[in-house]
């Protein structure tokens, strides 16, 4: 992966990314605000704040990787786009050449994931 | 827009096309997660700082979704902006500067001479810029007022001319009432004398934001054509450089005076802000609305840069 790869990827890269979180998110189906929020802090530990949540919401619909779909009872859901899903999974190819290239330089090809503490990451 | 009151104001910060947009949303996710708590501060002021730069963006400040045109139309209004901190700094500047030259010695004055020369010039130079660009943007909001109706424009327009009128109505009994004191008087011997003139001066200061935000307001209802947008983005370009030529001329008068003549650093303005040292307050404000100004001229420069190089 060239550096130029990296920067094409428009900051998805990043794991903690909010863009990066949400569309790993709405890939299991449409969410609203809150149930993103609440389910990125599930998977991902990192607590996405509202003003983050919906920088990142208007950034990607702006993108076309996502899209809002019919309101219900006020709340707004979303759902990924077929670009979005590209877009995802270059990211996540992209991600996943770097933790290779990390574990194979740590030597821990053969280790096996260990799970997840209960990590708390911020974002406000 | 219907949601609730309770988040109203904190939705606020967002410019009212996003609102349209996201509001709902925005205050659907804050009711589920805080219910009837009270949002933290410090999400109450996430949310401020994300309105903030939401308004950036839709103004083409920030981001780089917007398109050519709308990058050097907020490239020019930030220049802009930035000359109306040079406005005030200026006026500080050559009231804190007036007759240096009696109390610098002759053998020291060819470097804060030229300095203040070029001060002046530069500062006439951006001046007749600004005037030009009006000249050039004339013709369009006539265009607009054509169209749109004078309602279009009436309210800024108003709010701008009320600010000047106030100004210019202090101004004059400030004046009127400086024709009847003494030098020493006016030069810090009679306190409300100088509180006049502050005062004074915090209203001019309000009145150019006021001006300043009305002609932002105007200009981005304005439907430039491509080449007089091209013409005041050059024009722009102009200004930024008069105003860095200013900020080096101050900053070599400065350093020169307080190396030969640091006894006029002294000096007063009104009898308010006074002391004895090489950083008089008055024209480390100066200096600082200066450097304010220079800054976002710089930004506004680089969005122009941006916006020629992207048309």
């Amino acid at each position: 992966m060239t550096k130029r790869a990296l920067a094409n990827a428009d900051g998805l890269v990043r794991a903690n990314a909010p863009a990066f979180l949400i569309l790993t998110s709405l890939a299991s189906g449409p969410k609203h605000g809150y149930a993103l929020a609440k389910d990125v802090e599930a998977f991902a530990g990192v607590a996405l704040g509202p003003g983050t949540l919906y920088g990142a919401i208007t950034r990607l619909e702006e993108r076309r990787l996502i899209a809002a779909t019919p309101i219900e009872e006020r709340r707004q859901p979303y759902v990924i786009t077929a670009t979005g899903r590209t877009a995802l999974a270059s990211a996540v190819r992209d991600m996943r050449a770097l933790a290779d290239e990390g574990a194979a330089r740590l030597r821990l090809r053969d280790a096996k994931p260990q799970p997840r503490p209960s990590a708390s990451g911020a974002a406000s | 827009m219907k949601f609730s009151r309770r988040f109203e104001r904190i939705i606020r910060w967002y410019p009212s096309a996003w609102r349209a947009r996201y509001g709902e949303g925005l205050a659907a996710l804050l009711e589920d997660t805080y219910g009837e708590r009270p949002v933290p501060r410090g999400v109450r002021v996430s949310l401020a700082r994300a309105g903030v730069v939401e308004r950036a963006r839709e103004a083409g400040v920030v981001g780089s979704a917007t398109s050519p045109n709308d990058r050097l139309r907020a490239g020019s209004l930030l220049v802009l902006c930035g000359w109306s901190f040079f406005v005030v700094a200026g006026a500080v500047f050559a009231k804190f500067t007036e007759h240096w030259s009696l109390a610098t010695p002759a053998a020291h004055r060819t470097l804060p001479s030229i300095s203040d020369a070029t001060v002046r010039g530069a500062g006439a130079i951006g001046a007749i810029v600004v005037i030009v660009a009006g000249a050039f943007a004339a013709p369009t909001v006539v265009r607009l007022v054509r169209t749109q109706g004078w309602s279009s424009i009436r309210r800024p327009v108003l709010r701008a001319t009320l600010a000047v009128a106030c100004v210019a109505t202090m101004t004059t009994g400030l004046a009127l009432w400086a024709h009847q004191l003494s030098y020493q008087q006016r030069n810090g011997g009679l306190y409300p004398y100088g509180i006049g003139v502050l005062v004074t001066g915090v209203a001019a200061l309000v009145a150019i934001a006021t001006v300043t935000e009305s002609v932002i307001t105007i200009s981005r209802r304005l439907n430039f054509s491509r080449q007089v947008l091209r013409l005041l983005s050059s024009l722009a370009l102009a200004l930024t450089l008069s105003m860095s030529v200013i900020v080096t001329a101050v900053a070599l008068w400065w350093a020169s005076e307080a190396m030969y003549a640091p006894h006029f650093l002294g000096s007063n303005i009104g009898g308010i802000l006074d002391n004895s040292r090489a950083m008089p307050p008055a024209l480390v404000i100066a200096g600082l609305l200066m450097l304010v100004g220079l800054a976002s001229a710089t930004v506004g420069a680089a969005r122009v840069l941006g916006g020629l190089k992207g048309a």
